[in-house]
């Protein structure tokens, strides 16, 4: 670097950026993986060792993400694909599909679950009636169940945009080598989108590991890695800041080598595809038209069970724990709105701020790394990318303990519940900005400033509004992921901040399923409302950078 | 206020001296010393990777300099940044921005420089008037032809009355007809406002039919600077011979002859040639245009000349190009034009005829 570049803003707000990201990403991260060794008395890794409720929890996380990833995968491929190549009817509710993952919070289809066929639920009931006794949700049965059907539209997304850039005239090259048709779309297309599967895989192994709403809700008694670093950290405070140091530090190595796996085995099998013809989708008719439809119309109404429970149960009279069904009340709602408004205002004050500061950051950082790389610029976009590797409880625990007392003391402050949303969130905006930023060549920059304009008055006036499309759909996925945050802030929040996941979240705990109902409620409708404004109001496209 | 009228002041010329660029540890242009002088139509000839992009961006001001200095007119310009430099630049891919209409395109550098309120209209729709485009102005770049996108980038360079104009290969995304109408409108625009340009291509005849001076490149360093007509009729290295159109090129012992003349030996003959040596020399490259070589059935009277067999034959229509073989294997490129031309086919003996003037011989 020369002493002129010194003169642009550009070198300075990359230290800057290193800076931030150095104190709230990379030392709550050290600071965990040093607790691990060095605690007061022996190391965590020999505790660890010893204490087998430990070894259980992250053999069975281990086991249960290699169980869900399985099942996600049987579900998430086919139905990409008869998707991507068929029409039939109902179709256009699978194209929903990805929407209804960004909409309903894993806490409240956990919540949901619970409400059908949990000790209370109403199919447990409706069987017990007549005295057939269901066995118990609580437990493997259910944290696979439950998960498989969140997880596998990672794997439908992935493959169906994989399905979609396949190029359809390689199957008719095959074919027109002698090949039969199905052997030929199982030869050659196979081994183009596979790798594009694997990586989808991959993405829900480690979000299993790092799952914490749906493990500790359902999970009961088995223990699971992300519910004991939780209860690590809460049940005994900062004073066994080693076990929970190990055990996160666990949870990072588990993610870490998935993503190492990643790298390595599925980078090496991606092929080039060239610009190709994709295929038209064939209508499917008769008897098979309507299994498809039929398989395509289960999988999609379980994906919107949460939706149609807690709609319902929102404005369904409770006693305590027990629902009464059929009988109607508004109590629940007045509830959210006007006794216990609190959990509302907060999530949208938090998230709001947190989204604000996440896209400015991550618009600004990744216009650093694409357009003015300097020495610091490449570790900037490794460092920013790390959180993506750290669960929310992982990330809980790592600011909890880093940010307690020291030089920085924010525990029991708003600010690290706005802290632990940004770092999350983050690096969906880095990789949106990035991607836009890509596409924008070099010399619409150069020929602005070559009119006169400053660097800084450039990006302002030319390279903004160009990304502008992407940095609205960063901030609406921003909004959506944040709102519905549990696992990081459940474990930095003090009493009176509480937002609506982790309200809905403690009702839950308590068993009062309708008051959690209509918070859950709330909070789908906080999520969807901007949504829904964006895209028909602003015309805002969702995935306008991929 | 004083520094804007400076930066609007009359086109000057651009003197560089002993320019260095380093890409990292890459020296791309090492030592290079030129003078462009005022109102010329200045053009970096040369193919990809030769550097003449990066002496074009260094003199934007966009590649840094690691040595040496850059002056616009008694201005030194190394260390100003590009936006003070007061340059106008076309790009290769027109760099329009997207997001604005063709109007707001033109009045951007305008209003960068602070102007506002009719003014800046007034200069916009002249400037976009002078390249045909006055009816376009609330148009999106998007909704432009690429001909029409490259009248806009050029109106919008030239409307800010930089002091040289800077054009980075600016015809090379356009098809061949309207690349002849868009030189025919650079040329006259940049007549009228005589101002310096440096153009950057790598398309001959487009430096050989726009240019006051032509600077041909080669790894770094500009290898002949000259008008056209000398870059073409006397090519002082093989490089430029070759690479501004095509020459038959062959290394040959020489022998002097009478004054300017020399002899050469080729396939086994004693030939007159040109003496472009500059100095005295026992082998020579000599360097022979396809196009001066005449193709007859008998050696023409009182005209030197080398027997030859037809190899090969490609009809072009207004000319017809052979492919010739000489004594020892020598091949030779002629081109033949007129009636008649493709009258040779292969397999015909015949006689390669040339005036010693065309032959030229030059240090190998």
């Amino acid at each position: 670097m020369n002493h002129s570049a010194l003169r642009t803003p550009w070198p300075w707000l990359s230290a800057l950026a290193l800076a931030l990201l150095g104190v709230f990403v990379l030392y709550p991260l050290l600071y965990i993986f040093t607790a691990s060794f060095a605690g007061e008395g022996r190391s965590g890794w020999l505790q660890l060792l010893e204490d087998r409720r430990s070894l259980e929890a992250i053999g069975n996380t281990l086991v249960l993400a290699c169980v869900v990833t399985l099942f996600a995968t049987l579900i998430g491929v086919p139905l990409a694909y008869v998707s991507a190549r068929y029409r039939f009817r109902g179709k256009l509710f699978i194209t929903l599909l990805p929407l209804i993952t960004l909409v309903i919070p894993e806490v409240v289809t956990a919540q949901t679950w619970l409400m059908i066929l949990g000790n209370n639920g109403v199919i447990t009931r409706f069987l017990k009636g007549y005295g057939i006794l269901i066995p118990s949700f609580y437990g493997w049965f259910g944290l696979i169940t439950s998960m498989s059907f969140i997880y596998y539209t990672y794997v439908y997304i992935g493959t169906v945009a994989a399905i979609g850039k396949f190029d359809a005239q390689l199957e008719e090259a095959a074919q027109s080598l002698g090949t039969p048709p199905v052997r030929a779309r199982l030869h050659v297309m196979l081994p183009v989108i596979r790798p594009a599967i694997l990586a989808s895989a991959l993405l829900v192994f480690t979000m299993v590991v790092g799952n914490f709403a749906i493990s500790t809700i359902l999970g009961h008694n088995l223990p699971l890695l992300s519910v004991a670093i939780y209860q690590a950290a809460v049940a005994e405070g900062a004073t066994n800041l080693t076990m929970q140091s190990t055990l996160a530090s666990t949870s990072v190595l588990i993610v870490m080598a998935v993503l190492f796996v990643n790298r390595r085995i599925i980078a090496k099998g991606r092929y080039e595809i060239v610009q190709g013809r994709g295929a038209k989708p064939q209508p499917l008719k008769g008897a098979q038209g309507l299994l498809v439809s039929a398989a395509a119309g289960i999988v999609v109404a379980v994906s919107l069970l949460p939706l149609v429970t807690i709609a319902v149960g929102a404005f369904t009279v409770s006693r305590g724990p027990v629902m009464r069904w059929g009988e109607w009340t508004l109590d629940n709602m007045a509830r959210v709105f006007i006794t216990a408004p609190g959990p509302l205002v907060n999530s949208i004050v938090y998230a709001g701020i947190a989204t604000v500061i996440s896209v400015c950051f991550s618009t600004l950082v990744s216009y650093l790394v694409v357009k003015k790389p300097n020495l610091m610029t490449p570790v900037i976009d490794y460092v920013s990318a790390i959180p993506l590797a750290l669960s929310g409880t992982v990330l809980g625990v790592g600011l909890l303990a880093s940010f307690n007392g020291g030089f920085l003391a924010l525990t029991g402050t708003s600010t690290i519940i706005v802290l632990a949303y940004v770092v999350r969130r983050m690096p969906f905006g880095m990789r949106n900005g990035q991607a836009i930023l890509h596409n924008i060549p070099n010399s619409i920059e150069e020929a602005s400033i070559s009119l006169g304009s400053p660097p800084l008055r450039t990006f302002l006036r030319v390279v903004l509004p160009m990304m502008l499309p992407a940095v609205a759909s960063a901030a609406i996925l921003t909004w959506t992921t944040t709102v519905s945050e549990l696992s990081a802030s459940l474990l930095v929040y003090s009493g009176g901040r509480e937002t609506l996941p982790i309200q809905i979240f403690r009702l839950i705990d308590s068993g009062l399923m309708a008051y959690a109902s209509a918070y859950g409620l709330v909070l789908v409708a906080v999520i969807l409302v901007p949504v829904v404004v964006a895209t028909t109001v602003f015309k805002v496209d969702l995935f306008a950078s991929k | 206020m004083s520094e804007k009228t400076k930066e609007e002041g009359e086109p000057m010329g651009i003197a560089i001296s002993n320019l260095s660029v380093k890409y990292g540890a890459e020296t791309v242009i090492s030592g290079l010393s030129l003078d462009i002088p005022e109102g010329c139509f200045f053009t970096l000839l040369g193919p990809s990777g030769c550097g003449k992009t990066t002496l074009l961006r260094t003199i934007a001001g966009f590649a840094p300099a690691s040595g040496g200095q850059i002056r616009f007119g008694g201005r030194d310009v190394t260390e100003l940044p590009p936006h003070r430099r007061a340059i106008g630049m076309v790009f290769q891919d027109y760099a329009l921005f997207p997001d604005k209409t063709v109007a707001d395109n033109v009045a951007y550098g305008l209003r960068a420089r602070g102007e506002k309120g009719p003014g800046v209209e007034e200069k916009v729709k002249a400037a976009l008037e002078r390249v045909g485009l006055g009816h376009l102005l609330s148009r999106h770049p998007a909704a432009l032809s690429g001909g029409q996108r490259q009248r806009v980038a050029l109106a919008r360079a030239l409307v800010i009355k930089p002091q040289v104009l800077l054009m980075d290969e600016p015809l090379s995304n356009l098809d061949a007809k309207l690349r002849v109408q868009i030189r025919e409108t650079i040329i006259e625009l940049q007549r009228e406002a005589n101002i310096t340009t440096v153009f950057v291509t790598h398309d001959q005849e487009e430096a050989l039919s726009m240019s006051d001076l032509i600077g041909v490149m080669n790894k770094g360093k500009v290898e002949q600077l000259g008008t056209p007509q000398e870059i073409y009729a006397t090519p002082r290295t093989g490089y430029v011979a070759d690479f501004v159109g095509a020459a038959n090129r062959t290394e040959v012992p020489v022998r002097p002859a009478s004054a300017g003349l020399v002899e050469v030996e080729v396939a086994g003959h004693r030939l007159t040639a040109t003496d472009a040596l500059e100095g005295p020399a026992e082998r020579g490259l000599l360097v022979l245009r396809p196009e001066d070589l005449n193709i007859s059935a008998e050696p023409a009277a009182g005209r030197q000349s080398l027997p030859a067999t037809v190899r090969g034959r490609q009809y072009l229509g207004a000319r017809t190009s052979y492919s010739v073989e000489c004594a020892g294997g020598l091949l030779l490129n002629a081109e033949m034009h007129g009636a008649g031309h493709d009258a040779f086919l292969p397999g015909a003996h015949v006689h390669l005829g040339f005036e010693p003037a065309a032959a030229r011989v030059i240090r190998s």
